[in-house]
């Protein structure tokens, strides 16, 4: 009796609290439980990844530098026409602000300026110190009694590009555009246009390098998925050596292998297969970054190729030959589709570690090797321009996010494959 | 046992506040021979107190910039370029400095108000005596001349000092390459002078690869770092010769990093930049103090260099001696502070067309 009157009522536990409620109770402690083990790993991720990520495409875009250090000068200046000099008032706010700012600000706001216009530094530093001694005006000419450079409209035009708090002056400068004084974008100085000829390289190298991997990585991985235990864990270690070895060793190795004086044009010169004078170039220039690159990142194609062809079972081949297909048509048919997840994944993984190389580029690339990193290094290092490096490794960013997307609608990121 | 544990446990704590006492000092400079002779001049002779540790880097104002705006700085005297120490004080990221013992001694006034003086290098041509049995080049209009002294020529993969040398080869004046660099046609023909030589260039961007490629016969002459070419002739016996001949001098500095230990930074400065310490460091690398007492005091000293072998004359050695700064072209660390960037991509399209 007692039971069917329950029934219609929610069930119970026995301390009378339904059983829904109870359940729910009990997952909810499991889902924090479950979220406190995996918060110090998201802490990671967002600490060490996405903050630095974030701060990345901010600067790329900042541009206050120098509006915090000369606002007025800059309300002043939307003002001018752009015809000319400016007039005595811009010169005065110019003066006044330069002469009153106080600390590190203006050593900043000149390396900025000195992006848009080289000379802006010394011109700044110079005129501070000069400027003690001026008290009244007219200030245009006394400015240009200082340094001539005041007098240039060059100088001035170059301020209009910096006049919002927010530029993308930096992606400009990244694909060799730039604005003009009205903020028109326009083409870069000729023979400063160095980055779309970078960019071209760095994607032609990475694709060669992960072309030449597939092709060379393929039949190892074959080899070491279907020798017997014994060879294939020799052939194994082959590969692995290398890769365990430092990176820097492996360079260096290459040039002494491949350069005019090196091992290898040596025993061609001796063997009289080519001249003296016709040594080979291999060494310092884009044949050697792709080279040395191919051979240091070969492993990373091996591995997840390896890891799918091991899963791929003899059986298959064996019964597509007893059915009567040729060897090569059974390969073709069965065992290709079936590797696919390691290719691709093979594939993205040496191309993605590739186009951002810079060590390898910098050591053996020469006169045409360097590729983006190696602007990215200069620019973080020598001129600080770090508005412009941030727009740099976003570009990047954003290319490798474009073709994981491509990758993602072409292939399906579900059919990857690391093992 | 309890016992030995905590006594062992407040002996490191104390340990720890012994060595807070006095803050410890993260020297930061190029590394190799360079570093060594830091090591050998002022850093094991320093007693103040402090203990030094040495680490290396590869030049740039990146990390100490990153340092200084995460607010974690960890090196505390840094050695640096001319250029960077413009930059870098403009920016307030060292410490201004006291320069009133050195300031009247100095062979050029110090580029900015927070360094000490540390060594002239330059950036010489030179060659092996073997790849040239008869005729030998002797200035620098011989190194752009491909067809007088045929082979490659190393150079480095940057502009400083390059458009310097390509200017003088062109027929300017040492004194006044920096007066044309300062207008567009002079950069113009410093490239055109460049151009003549462009198919004959290997590139070498670390400092010891320019003395392998004349070692190896891989060039016939390069550009390299004279402390470099005196190390390699001096300790290990090479048959180098300089071309001391629009040889490009760059200025070498200390600095100290704001947050970092400042007060013990600046008195190992001060000890590291003696007339005597300057001088003393010439014991082991051929470069020139930028001190005029210091060459006094090596004059006098002579021979000065220590090789296994017994003690060698240094003076021949140095970029900084009347012969070689006659012919010489100070580096103007402002101009390439103006224009660095420009120029520099300027050479990476010259490079890579």
């Amino acid at each position: 009796m007692n039971q069917t009157q329950t029934s219609t009522g929610p069930i119970l536990t026995t301390d009378g609290i339904p059983l829904k409620v109870s359940l729910k109770k009990a997952e909810r402690i499991n889902k924090i439980r479950a979220f406190l083990l995996v918060l110090p790993l998201l802490a990671f991720i967002l600490i060490t990844f996405l903050v630095p990520i974030g701060d990345m495409l901010a600067r790329s875009v900042d541009d206050r530098q120098i509006n915090t250090v000369f606002p007025k000068t800059f309300e002043v200046y939307k003002k001018w026409d752009r015809q000319g000099l400016p007039s005595e008032e811009v010169y005065k706010t110019m003066f006044f602000e330069l002469k009153n700012s106080e600390g590190y600000s203006v050593g900043k706001a000149s390396t900025r300026m000195n992006y848009s216009k080289s000379g802006w530094k010394s011109l700044l530093k110079k005129s501070k110190r000069k400027f003690k001694k001026i008290e009244e005006g007219p200030f245009k000419e006394q400015m240009i009694a200082i340094d001539k450079k005041w007098a240039d409209p060059e100088y001035w035009l170059a301020l209009g590009q910096m006049v919002d708090p927010t530029t993308m002056g930096y992606y400009l400068n990244a694909v060799d555009l730039k604005y003009d004084s009205s903020k028109n974008i326009v083409q870069q100085k000729e023979n400063r246009r160095i980055y779309n000829k970078t960019w071209i390289k760095t994607f032609k190298v990475s694709l060669l390098v992960t072309l030449f991997c597939l092709l060379l990585g393929y039949p190892i991985s074959y080899l070491l998925a279907t020798l017997p235990m014994k060879y294939s864990n020799l052939l194994m270690i082959c590969v692995l050596l290398p890769f365990w070895t430092s990176l820097l060793v492996r360079t260096v190795a290459w040039m002494v292998m491949l350069q005019q004086k090196g091992v290898l044009n040596n025993l061609l010169v001796m063997s009289n297969l080519i001249a003296d004078e016709n040594r080979f170039q291999l060494m310092y220039n884009q044949t050697a970054v792709v080279i040395v690159m191919t051979q240091i990142l070969l492993p990373f194609m091996v591995l997840p190729l390896y890891s799918v062809m091991k899963t791929i079972s003899p059986t298959y081949m064996r019964a597509a030959l007893n059915l009567g297909a040729s060897p090569m048509h059974a390969f073709y048919k069965i065992y290709m589709p079936n590797s696919v997840p390691g290719v691709s994944a093979g594939c993205l993984l040496v191309f993605i570690i590739a186009i951002g190389y810079y060590i390898t580029p910098e050591l053996v690339g020469g006169k045409d090797g360097q590729m983006v990193g190696n602007w990215i290094a200069y620019h973080l290092k020598t001129t600080l321009n770090w508005g412009l490096c941030a727009s740099l490794g976003a570009i990047l960013l954003a290319m490798m996010t474009v073709l994981y997307w491509a990758y993602n609608k072409i292939v399906g990121i579900e059919n990857i494959k690391l093992g | 046992m309890k016992k030995a544990i905590k006594a062992a446990f407040f002996g490191l704590i104390s340990i720890a506040f012994v060595g807070s006492a006095t803050a410890d000092i993260t020297f930061v400079s190029w590394g190799g021979a360079y570093t060594a002779s830091q090591q050998k001049a002022y850093i094991d002779t320093y007693s103040k107190g402090s203990s030094i540790t040495v680490e290396n880097y590869n030049g740039g104002l990146g990390e100490i910039k990153a340092q200084v705006e995460a607010g974690n700085v960890t090196w505390d005297v840094v050695d640096v370029l001319p250029d960077q120490a413009i930059t870098g004080c403009d920016e307030g990221l060292f410490v201004k400095v006291d320069q009133s013992e050195f300031i009247n001694d100095m062979v050029v006034p110090p580029v900015s108000d927070c360094v000490v003086p540390q060594i002239f290098w330059a950036y010489t041509a030179f060659y092996d005596k073997a790849a040239f049995p008869g005729k030998k080049p002797k200035n620098i209009k011989d190194f752009f001349d491909v067809k007088k002294f045929p082979g490659k020529r190393g150079i480095h993969t940057w502009a400083n000092a390059l458009i310097e040398m390509a200017l003088v080869a062109d027929g300017v004046k040492a004194s006044k390459v920096y007066e044309v660099m300062s207008t567009p046609e002079g950069i113009d023909r410093a490239f055109a002078k460049l151009d003549t030589i462009k198919d004959h260039v290997v590139f070498w961007s670390a400092g010891s690869k320019p003395l392998e490629l004349v070692s190896s016969g891989e060039v016939v002459m390069a550009l390299a770092y004279n402390g470099r070419i005196g190390a390699a002739i001096l300790s290990e016996g090479k048959n180098f010769e300089y071309i001391w001949d629009a040889t490009v001098l760059e200025q070498e500095y200390l600095v100290a990093i704001k947050g970092g230990n400042e007060k013990e930074a600046l008195e190992f400065m001060a000890h590291a930049s003696t007339a005597e310490s300057n001088a003393e460091q010439a014991k082991y690398i051929p470069y020139g103090p930028m001190r005029k007492s210091s060459i006094n005091i090596i004059k006098k000293g002579e021979p000065w260099f220590i090789t296994s072998s017994g003690n060698i004359d240094i003076l021949p050695h140095m970029p900084t001696t009347p012969k070689v700064l006659k012919r010489a072209v100070i580096g103007d660390p402002v101009w390439w502070a103006d224009n660095g960037a420009e120029v520099h991509e300027r050479f990476g399209a010259w490079k890579g067309s």
